[in-house]
């Protein structure tokens, strides 16, 4: 297991947490809409790592990208009164549940894998 | 866990970098979107406690109402009381037809006799394009409610009530947003002025020539109705009667009170 993604996390948060920065409410939504894209893409970067397909550029893209049309989307529909916004939220919020679904299966599995040398060694 | 487990799981895996890169972005998102949201909530009412609220302020109105009824209910049982009471001897009798008295002259009883109805409701119309008057002509306003009250008092009106509020000696009439205020209950159009006192007289008042209607019913007609009645009922005064002020002055027949003071002080 490799813990330096959680512990970066942990740092940004309260690093963050105790600047005092803050956005004006306005752009609240766009704000979580992002954070909901960078989790998105962590999952997604660790998965393509943990299945040996991971690129930087695919990974970076992916999160700026996904960020644009989340914004462009919640945007969109303030303007015409439809919630496009939601759109956004079930489709990453789908696709992390897919992408820890199999992060965890590959964990897993290492484990089952560890353990059977273990009792094959004794 | 030490540094070498660290730089070994880099090594072996290129991902853990742009990752935990990645994961210090997210974490700073995170901080800032919580802070920003907190800000908003205590700032703020949040949106879906709109429905809650419009409900709760139902309920109030409903329970204002009710307690507006009992009230009512309760001056009518005082009055009965008083007059079980004043059954008892001769002075309480009398003591009591004059109480009865003053809560008649002051509005706290409903009552009933002839007198006219005026009934005055917003206008349909729409003034025509391009035409100099308002808009604000065509509704009925604060002010037209005052004019009328103030010329059926004049023309010897006993009782007013405006849609069920009667008007005592210190009713206000104001305008307050959409609606008007009498009593402090919020009453719209169409606006019901029922007056006890001379039919004939109270509604020739309404209707003399440059009147108090005189510039609505130029614009429509359809805005005031005035119906004469043998028979109308005016509710009571239901609102709370609490003088912090004002103290009523002691009576001094002859001025003997005070004569009386003088000599004690001299």
């Amino acid at each position: 297991m490799n813990w330096l993604p959680v512990i970066a996390l942990l740092i940004g948060f309260f690093v963050f947490y105790f600047v005092p920065l803050e956005l004006p409410s306005d752009y609240a939504p766009y704000l979580s809409l992002a954070t909901l894209s960078g989790l998105d893409s962590i999952l997604g970067g660790i998965r393509a790592g943990v299945e040996g397909k991971f690129h930087v550029d695919v990974f970076v893209s992916g999160f700026i990208f996904n960020t644009l049309l989340a914004a462009l989307l919640a945007y969109l529909g303030d303007q015409i009164g439809v919630d496009l916004f939601l759109a956004a939220v079930v489709t990453l919020g789908g696709r992390m549940f897919l992408n820890l679904s199999l992060i965890r299966r590959y964990y897993l599995t290492q484990w089952n894998i560890s353990r059977q040398r273990d009792t094959e060694r004794t | 866990m030490n540094l070498n487990v660290f730089l070994s799981s880099i090594r072996n895996n290129p991902w853990v970098t742009p990752v935990t890169v990645m994961a210090l972005v997210l974490g700073a998102l995170l901080a800032i979107s919580l802070k920003t949201q907190q800000t908003i909530r205590s700032a703020s009412l949040p949106s879906n406690r709109f429905s809650g609220l419009a409900a709760a302020y139902r309920d109030q109105q409903e329970q204002l109402k009710m307690a507006n009824e009992e009230i009512s209910k309760l001056r009518e049982r005082t009055t009965q009381y008083e007059n079980e009471m004043a059954s008892a001897s001769e002075k309480a009798k009398l003591l009591n037809d004059s109480l009865q008295e003053a809560k008649f002259l002051a509005g706290l009883t409903p009552v009933e006799g002839p007198g006219i109805e005026v009934i005055l409701q917003d206008s349909k119309k729409r003034p025509p394009a391009n035409s100099p008057i308002d808009i604000e002509n065509y509704i009925i306003h604060d002010s037209d409610l005052q004019r009328v009250v103030n010329e059926l008092h004049a023309a010897g009106a006993e009782a007013v009530a405006i849609n069920g509020q009667r008007i005592i000696a210190n009713t206000a009439i104001r305008c307050v947003g959409p609606t008007v205020q009498v009593n402090s209950i919020a009453l719209s159009s169409p606006y019901v002025i029922q007056a006890i006192g001379d039919p004939e007289t109270l509604a020739s008042a309404l209707n003399l020539p440059q009147g108090v209607l005189a510039d609505i019913q130029a614009l429509d007609p359809n805005m005031v109705k005035i119906v004469k009645k043998n028979k109308i009922q005016i509710p009571a005064y239901t609102g709370s009667l609490v003088f912090r002020y004002a103290k009523p002055v002691v009576a001094t027949p002859g001025g003997s009170a005070q004569e009386e003071k003088e000599n004690g002080s001299r």
